[in-house]
């Protein structure tokens, strides 16, 4: 029998799926579809705010959303009677989705004339935040009752998002929640995130966050690269 | 909470290596995990049982190597260890640091035939 020998690997765990991110992205660039991870914890408000959007852009952009959701069937309803595609990704039981598991689920349903794809992530805040999903902007939605203080608990996932949306502002009087502290947080880990404050219930503060979607669309399908976003800049490598 | 999820990732890219070096048997994995890595050496040996199961590297033992956080200063441009230094440089007070060891989560080798 042969003996035991050494073979040196020395590759970081997140290279292969970070490979698989840039091949996804740049695909996605071809066919025009914008692709956006968007992450939160459970009970952010996340479907009611996709929701919202879905109904204020159905009539200018085609839209499609990716649930990842392990028992989303709920949600997926709600999101088709807004008015998107809605497509069930299979996550195997996993914490969060790799680049492979959203290459797969797109090739399953095709994106052809979607302007675009919500990817829905697993309701958590560590282990999306390690996984390029291979979406071209990253969006993490954190909600007034969650607390100011989570970009001090979760520091990697505000890193790795472009935008970060505070939802919920409807019920700020009733939360020592300060907006002020939370984005400098945010900004701290993060220069050049996008943030904006709002409320998938009352729909204050949405025309900000669709404006910035409708301009993310347009430059995707103009630009003539992929470019870089957060993850990308400052996730695991 | 998130170990497991990394080993499912790992277990996959070694049965890929495996199969490229021709290997059927796998006796020790050994990662580097840094200090600042944001990854628990003991959830990863309490995940490891579970996500070998079935797999080519049931039989493997995991060993780990933990590297210790080092920084540098881009003001006095000097390396330090970040245990006990968390927040600023020991030398000049600045907190302009990057870390440059210990954010590390690196599949090192395996010792297979």
């Amino acid at each position: 029998m042969d003996k035991f020998r050494v073979i040196e690997i020395k590759e970081s765990v997140f290279a292969d799926n970070n490979a698989e991110a840039a091949e996804l992205r740049l695909s996605l660039k071809k066919k025009g579809t914008l692709l956006i991870n968007l992450m939160s914890s459970p009970g952010s408000g996340k479907t009611t705010l996709l929701k919202r959007t879905i109904a204020d852009l159905k009539d200018e952009l085609s839209i499609a959303v990716l649930e990842a959701d392990i028992d989303s069937d709920v949600d997926a309803r709600a999101v088709a009677e807004a008015g998107a595609k809605a497509i069930q990704l299979h996550t195997g039981g996993m914490c969060h989705l790799t680049a492979g598991m959203t290459r797969q689920g797109i090739e399953e349903v095709g994106l052809d004339g979607i302007d675009l794809a919500v990817l829905e992530n697993v309701g958590n805040l560590v282990c999306p935040a390690e996984f390029d999903t291979g979406a071209a902007k990253n969006v993490m939605i954190l909600s007034v009752p969650e607390g100011d203080d989570k970009p001090l608990k979760y520091p990697l996932m505000f890193s790795v998002c472009d935008v970060l949306l505070i939802n919920k502002t409807d019920v700020l009087p009733y939360f020592d929640f300060d907006v002020d502290a939370c984005v400098e947080r945010a900004k701290k880990l993060n220069p050049s995130i996008e943030i904006f404050t709002l409320s998938g219930r009352t729909g204050e503060g949405f025309s900000a966050w669709t404006n910035w979607l409708k301009e993310s669309v347009k430059e995707w399908k103009t630009a003539e690269r992929v470019g870089d976003n957060a993850f990308v800049r400052y996730g695991r490598k | 909470m998130h170990e497991l999820g990394l080993l499912a990732e790992i277990v996959d890219k070694i049965e890929e290596v495996a199969k490229e070096n021709k290997v059927t048997e796998i006796e020790t994995l050994v990662l580097d995990v840094g200090e600042y890595s944001g990854v628990v050496p003991v959830y990863l040996e309490e995940c490891f049982p579970a996500v070998i199961e079935g797999t080519l590297l049931e039989k493997t033992k995991l060993q780990l190597n933990i590297i210790k956080g080092k920084a540098f200063c881009h003001d006095c441009k000097k390396t330090f260890m970040i245990a006990g230094n968390e927040q600023n440089c020991p030398y000049c007070n600045s907190q302009n640091c990057e870390v440059i060891e210990g954010g590390e989560f690196v599949i090192k080798e395996i010792v297979a035939r």
